[in-house]
């Protein structure tokens, strides 16, 4: 039933990687400039809904990691309570969070559990609300049904 | 019944294993009164923070109840195996019963008003479930919402009395308390707390007037009657009023409510017990009169009112429990307990036609008997406490009718021929519902021969009423005392009122039904008829049904609510300065928010309202980049997006069924319009409030200041969501995914019911 | 500044009110998201202090000087999002509404409330006989 675009498919194909490839960007640098998990969240979101419009609902969701929306969500839920742990285990509240350095040879990069909890808050908007969308979405790709008593 | 048919009673040894809890009680009570290790404390800390602990005091009284709850409880467990064999709720009555023997135990042994408090609670709960034990029944289950409700008011009633005098005696512990409370003034406070806590104790004893549940609570199976409404559970407003009546002792108001409900009670509890045909509810009745004697007695200054307290807490387990068990015996032997249907059981049911004699001699206070040395104290107590002429009265009318009941229980259904003999196929039943019931009416007969074996326990118990030594309790003999004359003068009335039962019966059953409608228990069921009514109409007026004025009523409460609360604050109210005019950029966002907003106030299509809507959304982004919060305008941004995508979509959804236009509606709504501009106005009001208010930046500095230096982020917003307040961003991305998690079952109901019709074409 | 941005909050909160009151469910919903935007700039306004300038440290500098008040900012940042999640959350129970009842107009709603006219409604003074209704889609 779906009517096809060959433009719009030929084009998705590399927008799809270049706005989840903005989304990762605007989540790492979140912390300094502008950004965050939830813009970089919603970024995503748009990526799935864009190859949603053009290959279907069904692709689009098989398109996300775990390959479902509510795991992901559940994921970002879980990763973002996960990454409060090592604090509370080390005796400090729980969800204050850890730096370190990550030597790479020729720079040293910052890495922390705020990083993971950005990234629980990335996953968890980008799966629940990709989710709400993709599913609303799926309700134009069905057969047409007679919604009038 | 449900289950009666389907299962078996349970087995011999799990029977014993229940019986055994109740009779090691007792021996360990016999133990500990033998070897006079009494009293007992302990304590253990259970809510330090509110000074609440759970502390435990065995003293006199608390061991002649103890006595009570295990010596009728054991015979009640035994009893219950024969009477209930075979039948499929015996384990639930079982345990029913060994909790509410337990929260008894808690309630007499208790010296903290918040741990008594909570063990009384635990027995109407348990005593609810115990008098609608037969739950497929109406009438029991209606019983038993009665006993619980009147019974759970006064519970409510003396928690707010205890918590009151908790405060006033600045302790919760009772022993403290009945020292404190006398040297107290007899203010408000306390006042409040005496009537509040005789609220609850005459709930819980069936005092005047809250006497009538007690007679219907009968619904329950006789082993429960017998264990409830005879030894334990009835008992414990006197208990509770006997444990403070040292505190209160002294007032005036005491006294005067605590003889006058008493005695009220006494006298017309025995009035009605003539009303009844029915032998368990008779009892009932006479039980009732017991208990305004009892309350009577404690309200009367003096060790003899004490020491009459005591034998006859005793005295009236020892006789009504057998006479009970009787009751339940005919029953069980015969069919029915209407008195005019049964007559000449003693050749089918010898034994017992034995316990009824010998309770009924008791309750009857024929000599050599314990009910005979108690009445004598009676006698005594009150011709030496200062009395009403009406408790006088009352006493007599308690003594005469008493003597008419037991002849009814113990002689009449024995002896007499009955009109209509239905009864010649009664047939005794098993070993295990005779021998309790004789046990306890022999050990009735044993102490009236044997009053010095009851001497030092009654003693004890009056010792908690009054401060007195023991020896001058001891001095008070339980011996036959000169009172001979008044004794054979409530026999003598007895008689008469036995022999004319009937006639009597007939003259008060008129008489009093017309009292009847004007009775309290009328009173109660036209308050129960009228709870469901009045939610009715409150769910009619405030369910309409319909949404738009669901949302009106909220909206328009919370309205005033905030307009209440900013009229009381009226003085500290400014309107802002303009202070400076705003660049173009915020000028022109606002100008495309308020286009947006009121453009869709006239859309009819829905496309079109879902583009203007749009405009408010993109406006308020615009409006947040250009004044300094590009991470909200981003996501502003993006939400819209990703919103008129997906709306879009199912506005094709719409226009596939016809539904692209919105329903037709008056152009202008002016009450909506109305009450919408009055929140909104409350609204700006709100926001004049808190922007011309002082401003606490406190919270904000120590976000700029320390975002870097700690948690190493230079984007202060960001730094917010995920580390100060990670926890607040940690429960709003569950609130995310909760929502999507709800709204999935929605949308696989749509799809199958898309699915289903698809098939029905 | 203040006044101005009052004035906008004003303006849409009662444009959101008025169309939650309508009838018209779609146009509940739509009233729903846009008085949730106006709350979101109410909020945003009452702590709108400072200047202009996003609230990012300067390359530099050790404390944010001389920007945007970034609480409020954080806090409507969560509120767009979960209000974006209620508003899916309301349109997918509109349409479900929309196949079971085959109605979008809030007063032909009456499964749970019937009129007190209606022949199906229990009498007053009972709730032993509560109406039935079929379980199943109405169609």
């Amino acid at each position: 039933m779906k009517r096809r675009v060959v433009m719009l498919e030929a084009a998705a194909g590399p927008l799809y990687w270049v706005i989840l490839g903005s989304s990762l960007w605007v989540l790492l640098r979140g912390h300094n400039e502008p950004g965050g998990g939830f813009i970089g969240g919603l970024l995503a979101v748009s990526a799935s809904i864009l190859w949603a419009v053009s290959h279907g609902s069904g692709a689009a969701r098989r398109r996300l990691p775990l390959k479902d929306p509510l795991r992901l969500a559940a994921a970002g839920v879980l990763l973002a309570g996960f990454s409060g742990l090592p604090a509370w285990l080390g005796g400090q509240p729980y969800l204050t969070h850890l730096w370190g350095k990550l030597p790479l040879g020729f720079m040293e990069y910052k890495v922390s559990t705020v990083l993971l909890f950005d990234l629980g808050v990335y996953a968890c908007v980008w799966g629940a609300l990709a989710g709400y969308a993709l599913a609303l979405l799926e309700l134009d790709e069905g057969p047409p049904e007679e919604e009038r008593r | 019944m449900a289950q009666a048919n389907t299962g078996q009673g349970i087995g011999r040894v799990e029977r014993l294993l229940f019986t055994a809890l109740p009779l090691s009680a007792l021996c360990l009570v016999l133990w500990k009164l033998a070897r006079l290790e009494l009293p007992l404390s302990a304590s253990l800390s259970w809510v330090p923070a509110l000074g609440i602990d759970l502390a435990f005091h065995i003293d006199g009284l608390s061991a002649l109840m103890l006595l009570m709850i295990s010596a009728v409880g054991t015979a009640v467990f035994l009893y219950a195996g024969g009477y209930m064999a075979g039948h499929s709720g015996q384990r639930r009555l079982f345990v029913l019963l060994s909790l509410f023997m337990l929260a008894m135990i808690g309630t007499v042994t208790a010296d903290h008003l918040l741990v008594l408090f909570l063990f009384w609670e635990a027995t109407s709960v348990l005593s609810f479930l115990l008098v609608g034990f037969d739950y497929h029944k109406s009438g029991s289950r209606r019983s038993a919402q009665q006993a619980l409700l009147i019974t759970g008011a006064g519970g409510l009633a003396l928690l707010a009395g205890f918590l009151l005098l908790g405060q006033a005696a600045g302790t919760y512990r009772i022993r403290e308390i009945i020292e404190v409370v006398p040297q107290l003034e007899q203010g408000g406070r306390l006042t409040a707390a005496l009537l509040l806590i005789l609220v609850g104790a005459f709930t819980k004893s069936a005092q005047f007037p809250f006497h009538f549940w007690l007679p219907n609570a009968m619904a329950a199976p006789t082993p429960v009657s017998a264990y409830l409404h005879s030894a334990t559970m009835v008992k414990l407003g006197v208990y509770l009023l006997a444990r403070l009546d040292p505190a209160f002792g002294e007032w005036p108001l005491w006294e005067l409510l605590l003889k006058g409900a008493g005695s009220i009670t006494a006298a017309w509890g025995m009035i009605l017990a003539l009303r009844e045909r029915d032998l368990k509810r008779i009892l009932a009745w006479s039980t009732v009169a017991t208990l305004g004697t009892l309350v009577t007695l404690v309200g009367m200054r003096g060790e003899g009112a004490s020491v009459a307290v005591g034998s006859l807490l005793l005295a009236h387990a020892l006789y009504k429990a057998p006479l009970f068990f009787v009751a339940g015996n005919i029953d069980h032997g015969t069919g029915t307990r209407v008195i005019d249907r049964l007559g000449n059981l003693r050749h089918s049911m010898p034994w017992t036609a034995a316990v009824a004699l010998l309770a009924g001699a008791s309750m009857a206070g024929m000599p050599l008997s314990f009910g005979y040395i108690v009445k004598d104290v009676i006698v005594e107590a009150k011709s030496a406490g200062e009395v009403f002429a009406f408790a006088k009265a009352a006493n007599t009318i308690f003594g005469a009718v008493a003597v008419a009941v037991a002849g009814v229980a113990a002689v009449r259904v024995f002896w007499r021929h009955p009109g209509v003999n239905e009864s010649c196929e009664a047939r005794e039943g098993s070993l295990s519902m005779i021998l309790p019931p004789l046990a306890l009416a022999l050990s009735g007969i044993t102490l009236g021969v044997f009053p010095f074996f009851a001497q030092g326990l009654i003693a004890g118990a009056a010792g908690a009423m009054v401060p007195v030594p023991r020896e001058i309790l001891l001095g008070i003999t339980l011996e036959f005392g000169p009172t001979l004359a008044s004794l054979a003068l409530s026999y003598a009335i007895g008689l008469g009122v036995y022999i004319s039962w009937d006639w009597l019966h007939e003259r008060f059953d008129a008489a009093v039904q017309r009292i009847d409608r004007l009775g309290m228990a009328a009173h109660f069921e036209r308050l129960l008829r009228g709870i469901p009514r009045a939610a009715a109409a409150s769910t009619r007026f405030v369910q309409s049904g319909s949404l738009p004025a669901y949302v009106a009523l909220a909206i328009g409460t919370l309205s005033l609510l905030l307009a209440l609360v900013m009229a009381l604050g009226w003085s500290s109210f400014a309107v802002p300065a303009l202070g400076g005019i705003p660049g173009p950029a915020v000028l022109g966002a606002c100008a495309l928010i308020a286009a947006g907003a009121l453009a869709s106030l006239f859309q009819k299509d829905r496309l079109a309202l879902l583009l203007s809507a749009g405009l408010v959304g993109y406006g308020s982004g615009v409006l947040f980049l250009f004044s300094g919060a590009p991470d909200v305008a981003y996501t502003q941004f993006t939400v819209e997006t990703v919103f008129v995508i997906v709306a879009a979509s199912i506005l094709l959804v719409l226009r596939r069924s016809g539904r692209l236009s919105s329903l037709p509606e008056a152009r202008w709504r002016p009450a909506a319009l109305a009450l919408a501009a009055a929140f909104g106005a409350v609204i700006m009001l709100l926001l004049f409030v808190a922007s011309t208010g002082p401003f606490d930046p406190a919270l904000s500095d120590y976000f700029s200041e320390t975002s870097l230096p700690q948690a190493f982020g230079r984007n202060v917003v960001n730094v917010i969501l995920v580390d100060f307040r990670a926890l607040d961003t940690l429960g709003e991305i569950t609130v995310v995914l909760l929502s999507f998690l709800a709204a999935l079952p929605l949308l696989a109901l749509r799809r199958a019911g898309r699915e289903r019709k698809a098939e029905a074409e | 500044m203040i006044p101005l941005l009052a004035l906008t909050v004003f303006v849409t909160v009662t444009a959101g009110v008025y169309l939650a009151l309508s009838r018209d469910l779609f146009r509940c919903v739509v009233g729903l998201a846009m008085l949730g935007a106006g709350a979101n700039l109410a909020l945003y306004a009452a702590g709108a202090k400072g200047s202009a300038r996003p609230a990012v440290i300067q390359k530099g500098a050790e404390v944010l000087a001389d920007a945007a008040n970034p609480l409020p900012q954080a806090l409507v940042l969560t509120a767009i999002v979960i209000g974006f999640a209620l508003v899916c959350f309301a349109l997918v129970l509109l349409l479900r509404v929309m196949q079971y009842a085959g109605s979008d107009d809030a007063d032909r709603l009456r499964l749970a409330e019937p009129r007190p006219d209606d022949p199906l409604k229990p009498p007053s003074h009972s709730a032993d006989c509560l109406p039935v209704y079929p379980r199943e889609d109405r169609s």
